[in-house]
């Protein structure tokens, strides 16, 4: 086969996937520039949003971008709701902050057993047919998913630059302390800005749900790959996560074309270490603290 | 690394650190009660009683080593890999190449060090958060690639018939022998880490973990002492898997699991961070509770998600820092 039309279409692929580690990173990321917490209940909130999609479309019969909606808005209230409850006091606290996601995600991923079973679930495709461009050939169905990613990630960045809660947002990013200082709200702050995180995380998952098959257990690879991705692009950095969600993307795609999948992973894993060595702080991150 | 606000929550105890080396402090005396409750499995009779107390014993030993990795200010999410390569580096060295168990046992450890030093080296240098988060995937790659190269680890199937621990012409191929062995190391791992902690080395650890900047102005390397901490810990749970492996038989991949290492933080939070008795506590506490969920994996796992944000908020320093433990391990000498 023509090695250009390979690569071409290891490129369009790359770039579904990127967008979909990208809408990842950003809300972990997000938390993390929040509440200096390293979110690992992260993938189950991937997980839920995957879930809600499946019920809604296949149980209560809504239109799937409706459902694509309601997985926003649920997790984005549990989110703010959990926040409250449990993370407060962890605010900060970058260890025990840390173990307690994980104690948060051993809860919500088994809750999710008991509700719904062990055994993946499968959703209809949204869409039948293919696009092609040329010889590159691209799933409807997975058209769909670049389109939603993108719009949701320009509504996300217009938000995060163009209105008082994102610029809030952003200013307790860079520095808690002064941002109080000029009378930015922290009990509002702290949980929008881990309910918006998890709820981006909800909408990876939504997108994803007819793409594969849904279960309790599907949020730990997202989880690994938006792990993947801060660490290669800097903690914290938005920029960072954009730039190395699609070398992820595409480097895996273009790995797992030519050699076979774990080997691509493992290239991938000795490439992120290279550049930790060679980069400590990533390739966008700021030396800090 | 942030201990900051846990330690600020000992404060009123009398200063930061007096919560800790408090705890820290398990006395001889109170190792000898110990060891004396050690021997106690060996009068029972019911063989499941004496498997829990074997299970205990393994997993005060494995979480001793990720106590220490802890108390340098670092927390790894790949203890159970590490567990894993000293597992499946020995059975394979025992039962592909029929090296004598001493042998295996060494190069599973050795391997698992090795590892531990190199991952170290590159990773150590980053701020305790990119640690946890490359330690994680370590994790996951390491269980992906034992499950990738079935040629040679038998893939998802795991490797069975593992041949009981043998010393030297001595099969303990017994319940009760091989507790003897395993009490034996836990004691070893607990007194070892006592001594440690009153060297300078241990005193180093402590003041990495608990201020890394003002260890690093003192002139203490931070990054040498938390290799050592790492490498060192690492190693330990290389042995332990050495030695689970060889008292169950049987080795798979979802047995080093991130699950798995999720499970020995769990053991030492509750435990208790900062004090040798952690693992110990941590261990013979959780280890008995999946037999009370018997069946309820899933009611299990709440559970467990809960107990650890309830300690976490409420203990931080674990159930080794309650005053009245304090106490007991530091016998009457006051």
């Amino acid at each position: 086969m023509d090695i250009s039309f390979l690569i071409g279409q290891a490129l369009t692929n790359g770039l579904i996937v990127g967008l979909l580690y990208l809408l990842m990173a950003i809300g972990f990321t997000l938390v993390f520039g929040v509440m200096r917490i390293a979110n690992f209940a992260h993938g189950e909130f991937y997980m839920l949003g995957a879930f809600i999609a499946f019920v809604g479309v296949v149980q209560l019969g809504l239109p799937y971008i409706v459902a694509v909606l309601a997985a926003f808005v649920l997790t984005l209230l549990l989110g703010w709701l959990l926040e409250a409850a449990i993370l407060k006091p962890f605010r900060g606290d970058e260890l025990n902050g840390l173990i307690a996601t994980l104690g948060l995600g051993m809860i919500i991923q088994n809750l999710a057993l008991m509700a719904f079973g062990p055994d993946p679930q499968s959703m209809p495709p949204t869409a039948e047919g293919v696009v092609a461009v040329g010889d590159i050939v691209m799933p409807l169905s997975r058209l769909y998913v670049v389109v939603f990613s993108a719009v949701v990630l320009l509504l996300l960045y217009g938000f995060l630059m163009h209105t008082r809660g994102g610029r809030a947002l952003r200013a307790v990013v860079q520095d808690m302390e002064i941002a109080a200082a000029q009378g930015i709200r922290s009990h509002v702050v702290y949980p929008m800005g881990f309910a918006l995180g998890v709820a981006l995380a909800a909408i990876a998952g939504a997108l994803m749900a007819p793409v594969f098959s849904v279960s309790p257990f599907i949020g730990a690879a997202p989880l690994f790959k938006a792990f993947i991705v801060v660490v290669l692009g800097g903690l914290g950095s938005i920029g960072g996560a954009v730039l190395a969600s699609l070398l992820l993307g595409i480097a895996e795609s273009l790995g797992s074309t030519f050699f076979d999948g774990s080997t691509a992973d493992m290239l991938i894993f000795a490439l992120v270490i290279l550049v930790l060595v060679v980069r400590p702080t990533g390739l966008m991150g700021r030396a800090e603290r | 690394m942030n201990r900051d606000t846990s330690l600020a929550q000992a404060a009123p105890r009398g200063g930061p650190r007096a919560a800790g080396s408090r705890a820290a402090g398990l006395r001889w005396p109170a190792l000898a009660v110990v060891a004396a409750i050690a021997a106690l499995p060996l009068g029972f009779d019911s063989p499941f009683y004496i498997h829990l107390a074997v299970l205990v014993c393994l997993n005060v030993f494995i979480v001793s080593g990720l106590a220490l990795v802890t108390r340098s200010g670092q927390l790894s999410l790949c203890h159970a890999a590490f567990v894993g390569i000293g597992a499946y580096v020995s059975v394979l060295a025992e039962m592909r190449l029929g090296w004598p168990f001493l042998a295996a046992c060494a190069l599973g450890t050795a391997s698992a060090a090795l590892v531990a030093f190199l991952l170290g080296s590159a990773i150590l240098r980053l701020r305790g958060v990119y640690f946890v988060l490359i330690t994680f995937a370590f994790g996951e790659l390491f269980r992906l690639s034992l499950l990738e190269s079935a040629p040679l680890t038998g893939g998802a199937n795991g490797i069975a018939n593992v041949p009981a621990v043998n010393l030297l012409g001595m099969a303990l191929d017994t319940r009760k022998s091989f507790y003897c062995l395993a009490a034996l190391l836990a004691l070893a791992a607990l007194g070892f880490l006592v001594a440690l902690f009153r060297t300078p080395r241990g005193h180093a650890l402590d003041a990495v973990g608990e201020h890394p900047e003002l260890a690093e102005a003192s002139g203490l390397s931070v990054r040498r002492s938390q290799l050592f901490a790492f490498t060192l810990g690492s190693a330990m749970a290389g042995l332990g898997g050495v030695l689970l492996s060889h008292y169950v038989g049987y080795i798979s991949p979802e047995s080093f699991s991130a699950q798995v290492s999720i499970a020995a933080i769990i053991m030492l939070v509750v435990g208790g961070r900062l004090a040798v008795a952690g693992p110990l506590i941590g261990a013979l506490i959780m280890t008995p509770l999946p037999e009370l969920f018997r069946g309820a994996v899933q009611s299990q796992n709440i559970f467990y998600g809960v107990t650890l944000i309830l300690i976490l908020r409420f203990l931080p320093q674990g159930i080794a820092s309650l005053r009245i433990l304090r106490r007991l391990a530091e016998g009457d000498n006051r």
